[in-house]
């Protein structure tokens, strides 16, 4: 048996695997038999590509309840937080130069705002609640004449811990400051309706829930006072928004990713939710373990989990063959402990100690249970390797 | 190139410490250093090593390295405690660049281990 085929990927929330119709759907797009012609092309074959990105364009419209000239596809989430947060503070300077956002958010948000903070933007940094999730009160008091935007993330990408959105966009939406949301792990996984939600930006992309990789979309919502200035140049596809040529394989995956997670969201959810349960049910009574961020208030395809007395990097190379996760994946390779992690009051040592379980569809009750065996069978092999504290 | 952080004998030593554990008497060292935990204890037989055990909170590497030394040491004069360098371990297993620092607090452990090896065998013994 090799390594590949003992292997256990718990680790669904930094990617997964496409789904089989949507990579289906994407070679239609592809080779000499479909419609691989430039979407720019005015001829036949180029407005057949159009036809196909627009009819994806309806799906992922479809999926998140608005209209599809709302959205703006790029190359994935990172990009479509650039171009709203860069893009927007730009768009409205003049309008006032305090944002808010927190400290718990991706690099793909932290980032940005750390860039507009040295050229000159007054940037107020939130730290959640002990239980990873935002004060809707103290968010309130942070906001000031002068705020002209705020991004927060729907679900944080390591601890799993939905924020209101609802709530923080109404508070918003009430001053006239424009809301963008991260929603690169709720976008397909969570019910979202931008009728209904008062978010005038938001970032998804494809490959959190079975699509490809290189493909995202921004939802710029049509209301007075809502805009992005481009961060690329160099054509008018898009409205000038997010010029050059458009990916038609990509997006088709995408419109095809979010039919699909239509039609299974409500079973995806319990399927993830009794996998959560039963996996922390079978590892709750080792001492010292906890769960970072709240429970009830987390989607159920994350679980984060702390434990005193371990070093973290031991634990992971002890729970092999699961694929898991310490901190977020695009940080993992760094030995701070998780800045997520430190934000939420955790230690050095218990974040750095943090692991990430993230299940999937195809995530079986067997796995779950032999991550279970491997965790338990790990603790207790590093708990006896570590001397006591020196007195 | 491998994308692996960890060669197999590093994964090997890792997955089997054998000499993970304490042996009894006073030949001991704590060392507490860069967020690492490190103890190593000691038996003597004739100016010999007989015997080596460790304990450690810390990464693969250092782990590894632990029970590496713990291997080679047992059975050699108690001395060459006092002159143990890790450059020879960060080679062998191998340790990478940025984690030379977490491996010389092994180093250290050792040599304190040396230490208290000396004075215990020559309670009257000046340090050097």
């Amino acid at each position: 048996m090799t390594d590949n085929e003992r292997m256990i990927y718990l680790d669904y929330a930094a990617s997964t695997p496409v789904d089989p119709g949507v990579l289906e759907a994407m070679t239609v797009a592809m080779t000499v038999d479909g419609n691989y012609a430039n979407p720019s092309s005015t001829h036949s074959e180029g407005r057949e590509s159009i036809e196909l990105i627009a009819r994806a364009a309806g799906q992922l419209a479809e999926l998140l309840h608005t209209s599809p000239e709302r959205l703006v596809w790029t190359s994935g989430a990172t990009e479509s937080d650039n171009l709203a947060i860069l893009g927007a503070a730009s768009y409205r300077k003049d309008r006032g130069r305090h944002l808010v956002t927190m400290r718990t958010e991706h690099k793909a948000v932290t980032d940005p705002f750390s860039e507009l903070e040295k050229q000159g933007f007054d940037v107020t940094w939130l730290d959640p609640e002990a239980d990873g999730r935002l004060d809707i009160d103290r968010f309130a008091g942070t906001l000031r004449d002068d705020t002209q935007l705020v991004s927060i993330m729907h679900i944080n990408n390591e601890t799993g811990v939905i924020q209101d959105i609802a709530s923080l966009g109404e508070l918003c939406r009430d001053r006239g400051i424009v809301f963008h949301v991260d929603a690169a792990q709720s976008c397909g996984k969570l019910p979202i309706d931008l009728d209904a939600l008062p978010v005038d930006l938001m970032s998804m992309t494809a490959h959190k829930f079975y699509g490809p990789k290189g493909i995202g979309a921004l939802y710029v919502a049509d209301r007075k006072g809502v805009h992005v200035e481009p961060l690329l140049f160099g054509g008018g596809q898009q409205r000038r928004l997010r010029p050059g040529t458009l990916p038609t394989q990509q997006i088709v995956g995408f419109g095809a990713t979010a039919g699909v997670a239509l039609s299974r969201m409500a079973k995806d959810i319990a399927h993830l939710t009794a996998l959560r349960d039963r996996f922390w049910s079978g590892i709750k009574k080792i001492p010292g373990v906890m769960i970072n961020g709240s429970i009830d208030h987390s989607f159920p395809g994350i679980i984060n989990v702390s434990i005193a007395d371990i070093e973290g990097e031991s634990l992971l190379l002890a729970l092999e063959p699961l694929c898991v996760a310490t901190g977020s994946a695009c940080n993992s390779k760094s030995q701070e402990p998780s800045y997520v992690l430190r934000a939420l009051g955790r230690s050095d040592e218990l974040a750095q100690s943090a692991i990430r379980f993230s299940f999937g569809r195809p995530t079986t009750e067997a796995e779950v249970d032999t991550a279970i065996e491997l965790y338990c069978s790990a603790v207790t092999k590093l708990r006896y390797l570590a001397p006591e504290h020196a007195a | 190139m491998s994308t692996d952080p960890y060669s197999p004998r590093v994964r090997a030593l890792f997955a089997q410490p054998a000499h993970a554990g304490t042996l009894e008497g006073p030949c001991r060292a704590v060392v507490d250093e860069q967020n690492l935990r490190i103890r190593l204890f000691a038996t003597l037989e004739n100016d010999r090593i007989a015997a080596l055990r460790f304990k450690a909170w810390a990464c693969p590497h250092v782990i590894a390295a632990a029970e590496a030394f713990c291997t080679e040491f047992e059975g050699r004069p108690m001395e060459e405690l006092l002159d143990f360098s890790t450059s020879d371990l960060m080679q062998s297993l191998p340790v990478p660049v940025e984690k030379t620092g977490r491996i010389l607090v092994l180093e250290d452990a050792v040599r304190s281990l040396g230490s208290v090896v000396r004075e215990t065998l020559n309670p009257d013994s000046e340090e050097d």
